[in-house]
């Protein structure tokens, strides 16, 4: 056997895009997303670590005092050696620590719905793509039927059925985005069901879940991470939504959502800190989370397609 | 042709190129990608490229049109065209050359889907040449005339997709000739197009040529398609033009070690004339030119055998759905009535132009297409009679290698895991058996076994193509259905993996359900040949029999129509032909006609009733 096709060597093929080295050096070249994502590593970290940099725990009903309550950002704790940065409410909460809590649930909440969200759908979706027929027209009607009712909707619906709680309301989010997921992990998971590889193992004799699982899955990621992340920013903005209406998380766990809500009445007394850091904080949190994502789908996907 | 010979006596080459070298910058280094090259093209004359992928042909010729991004390459060097230096203009005057003096033309057509044929003519005419619109119009239909489209007044306001490949193709060349232009650049112009519509193109530039005394530089990898096309002949490899000729020279002896090694590899129609079985292509170093003998091939088939693989009266029919209500409004009759045989140890090539149901066919005996009826009888059991594990098992006994090298390997796994996989899924042993009996197929195949931990994109094409191999071995399969499987790869890569298959052939005993459209290599590697015609066999037969002497006038229009290595014939103008590859779309109540094949001589069928019409003959072999 000759060995002359090994002169040229390996081929130099252009990395996939989804090789994480990569996708690093893309971020130094975009400075706007390079900066969102390190916001959003410090807001993760934030969250996280919440217990142990908030300057009290808020729920933590020994270490509230009435008397501090209504302060504006900058005043003093009595006779504690506090600043409360960013105001109190209320019963005395400082709102810095009320914010780094808010975050936790509020990320809890939007990371958690997104993620099963995008394990449902994506299988579904998977399924469709390779089964076809039938039950691919079926599977995609019902996707169809959901994406046509405005989300908010159907999630104040199910949140009005099921009541109040973290809970309820992740599998209210679950529900209303698992249909986004499905088509998109359709949509890729079809270009590559077209590809020869599937049809090589198919021919091998390699079990369907394999081919699913192992085949197709890996290579229809791309996209889906890409819709992930806008998707987190979405269930979190819609979670804030639903807590200020009153239906989302209940008062013994408030989110950012929650706590604008309840600074909201005093905002026309000119209170206006209880409810206006809450709202900066999920802004920044919301915009980061959709430059990264933006990012993402430019890295991923050259052509600029959603 | 003689007022010109003067023209170009007293004025220099029209284009000339001197120590082009042109550089890319990649991660912020400079790396050459075309060194030092120079080369002349006459008045009238025709020059062609040819190199293997990634020889720096194509990057030649957009050197010269300058179409490369400033910013990431670098060409030095001297690109004289008609006396001026193509480099040292401005780029206000280069655009005046670009498609006016130096038109292009490429593989794939570049016309916008959403303008009709007639708008791109209309556009270039006014703009170049400051037509009128309705001088514009009557000029566009002239050139379609020119091109030969037939009824060029009614088309020019088709749009694109309304053409077909080859038509397409002749509307850039209206195009391209629209300014008419001095120098005309065809980059791989006929390698996406069918043989017999490759052959109507290059009679075609041959022609348009010949009337405008123009000047062609062809980019190709194809000898046959250098023999037949042009004068002079620039050889490049790796970004260096290795030799450079007359054509009948560089066929007849060339100097360079790597063109021998590439003439050495290219099929050449006939060479086959007399051998019954398939034969090894000579291997030649690209370093030294020197050859290795060829082994002789050795007899795999045993006549009295029970064939490995029976297919009796396959049918495979898609419905075409259409209209408000998705109603069935006519059916493709991919595959119609095909029957054959493949015994041990032989090869049988399904051959045919696109649309033909030669992939058909395979993917049915893979069932990876549904039949619609017939019969796939393989070791004596009956395939459609399995239900879905006796399916499993029975894929272990036939095998497929496809096309594309890049697409047929999953790009997240190692080509470990790939090889293992089927071994293990279908639990023939454990996996550490799986990983040796992969290293020890890696070998066989021509790699190393330390190569089991990479990724596909570590490997070239013909790298992976043997991987494919590797996989599809793994089962131990007795007949391996390849699907255009070398089709896609360089000369030489092509010829070595051809090779592999042989000496696995010989090895194993496999056999191959060949399916190609490439006649040349088709003659080099089967026992027998069918000739495929809008889903039907017209012929059938042993190689050496449907070759030396074809019976069905299709048959007789493939073989006329490949590219033969012979510079000699090149100056035999062999007519032009309009004839488009038919589809084989019919209404739903469309019955097919009983066929009947006569037997010319043992084993040789060809279909009785030459009413299927193919168009005239164009050319016969000496």
């Amino acid at each position: 056997m000759s060995d002359t096709d090994f002169q040229a060597g390996p081929v130099a093929m252009p990395v996939r895009a989804g090789s994480f080295k990569t996708l690093m050096r893309s971020f130094r070249r975009a400075p706007a997303a390079l900066l969102a994502l390190i916001v959003l590593s410090i807001i993760l970290l934030v969250a996280l670590s919440a217990p142990f940099l908030a300057p009290q725990n808020p729920y933590d009903l020994l270490q509230l005092d009435i008397m501090d309550g209504l302060l504006p950002p900058g005043s003093e704790a009595l006779g504690r050696d506090l600043v409360y940065m960013l105001g109190t409410d209320g019963q005395g909460r400082d709102m810095l620590s009320a914010i780094m809590y808010g975050l936790r649930i509020s990320l809890f909440v939007g990371i958690v719905s997104a993620i099963t969200a995008a394990l449902i759908g994506a299988t579904i979706g998977l399924i469709a793509a390779y089964t076809g027929g039938r039950t691919e027209s079926l599977i995609m009607r019902i996707v169809d039927l959901q994406l046509s009712f405005p989300s908010i909707l159907v999630a104040l619906m199910i949140l009005a059925f099921l009541g109040k709680g973290v809970a309820n309301v992740v599998l209210a989010l679950v529900i209303v985005e698992w249909a986004t997921y499905a088509r998109t992990a359709r949509g890729s998971a079809l270009v590559e069901t077209r590809r020869e590889y599937i049809e090589a193992a198919v021919c091998l004799g390699v079990p369907t879940w394999r081919v699913l699982l192992r085949h197709l899955l890996p290579n229809s990621l791309s996209p889906l991470i890409v819709i992930g992340t806008v998707q987190i920013a979405r269930a979190i903005a819609l979670e804030a939504t639903l807590s200020f209406l009153g239906l989302g998380v209940p008062v013994t766990e408030p989110s950012l959502g929650l706590l604008i809500s309840n600074g909201y009445q005093y905002m026309l007394s000119g209170q206006y800190w209880m409810s206006f850091y809450p709202g900066i904080a999920l802004l920044i949190t919301i915009v980061a989370i959709n430059m990264v994502g933006d990012h993402l789908r430019e890295t991923f996907n050259p052509r600029g397609q959603a | 042709m003689t007022g010109h010979v003067s023209l170009r006596a007293e004025a220099g080459p029209l284009l000339a190129v001197r120590n082009l070298t042109t550089s890319f910058q990649q991660d912020g280094l400079w790396t050459p990608v075309l060194r030092d090259i120079s080369f002349d093209i006459g008045r009238s004359e025709t020059v062609a490229v040819v190199g293997e992928s990634g020889s720096g042909k194509s990057v030649t010729a957009m050197s010269i049109m300058q179409l490369l991004p400033r910013s990431t390459s670098r060409i030095e060097g001297q690109i004289l065209f008609e006396g001026n230096d193509l480099l040292a203009l401005p780029d206000a005057e280069m655009r005046k050359i670009r498609g006016n003096r130096i038109a292009m033309i490429f593989q794939e057509s570049s016309l916008n889907p959403v303008y009709t044929v007639g708008f791109h003519m209309v556009e270039t005419l006014r703009r170049h040449r400051g037509f009128s619109a309705a001088q514009a119009r009557k000029e566009a239909v002239r050139l379609l005339d020119r091109v030969r489209i037939p009824s060029a007044a009614s088309r020019l306001d088709d749009y694109a997709h309304q053409f077909s490949g080859g038509m397409r193709q002749r509307v850039m060349i209206a195009i391209a000739l629209a300014c008419k232009p001095r120098l005309l650049i065809a980059d791989e112009p006929t390698t996406a197009l069918d043989v017999t519509i490759q052959a109507q193109i290059l009679e075609l530039i041959k022609e348009l040529q010949d009337q405008d005394d123009m000047s062609v530089m062809f980019i190709t990898h194809d000898m046959g398609v250098v023999a037949e096309i042009s004068d002079r002949t620039v050889v490049m490899y790796h970004g260096n033009a290795v030799e450079e000729g007359p054509t009948s020279q560089i066929f007849s002896s060339p100097q360079a070690p790597y063109t021998r090694a590439l003439l050495a590899a290219v099929p050449r129609l006939g060479s086959m004339r007399g051998l019954q079985d398939p034969l090894r292509f000579p291997v030649v170093s690209k370093k030294t030119g020197l050859a290795e003998p060829v082994p002789a091939s050795v007899p795999t088939v045993d006549p009295a055998a029970k064939p490995i693989l029976e297919v009796r009266n396959l049918v495979t029919r898609f419905d075409i759905k259409g209209g408000t209500f998705g109603g069935l409004t006519g059916r493709v009759h991919a595959v119609e009535n095909v029957s054959f045989d493949l015994r041990p140890g032989e090869t049988l090539s399904l051959v045919g132009e696109s649309g033909c149901g030669k992939s058909t066919t395979g993917r049915s005996i893979m069932r990876l297409t549904q039949p619609s009826s017939g019969q796939i009888i393989v070791e004596g059991t009956e395939m459609s009679a399995l239900n879905r594990n006796g399916l499993r098992q029975m894929r272990k006994q036939v095998q497929m290698i496809f096309q594309d090298p890049v697409a047929s390997l999953n790009a997240r796994m190692t080509i470990g895991e790939a090889i293992t996989e089927p071994f293990l899924a279908h639990r023939m042993g454990t996996r550490s058996q799986a990983r040796d009996k992969a290293a020890d197929l890696l070998e066989r195949v021509g790699l190393r076994a330390d190569m089991l931990n990479r990724l596909p994109h570590e490997f070239s094409g013909g790298q992976r193509q043997r991987i494919s191999l590797a996989r599809a071995l793994i089962l131990d399969p007795k007949l391996i259905v390849a699907d255009e499987s070398v089709s896609a790869l360089d000369v030489s890569v092509k010829a070595q993996v051809v090779n592999l298959l042989l000496e696995l052939q010989e090895r194993l005993g496999l056999s191959y359900l060949f399916i190609s459209h490439d006649m040349a290599v088709v003659e080099r590697v089967s026992h027998r040949v069918a000739v495929m015609y809008l889903g039907e066999i017209v012929e059938i037969g042993p190689r050496d029999r449907v070759f030396s002497d074809p019976q069905h006038p299709y048959t007789k229009k493939l073989i006329s129509a490949v590219p033969i290595s012979d510079p000699e014939r090149r100056n035999i103008r062999n007519g032009l032909s309009n004839d488009e590859i038919k589809s084989p779309i019919r209404p739903i109540n469309f019955v097919p006609p009983q066929r009947d094949y006569a037997e010319v001589s043992p084993g040789h069928l060809v279909m009785k009733d030459a009413a299927v019409s193919v168009g005239p003959i164009k050319r016969t072999r000496p």
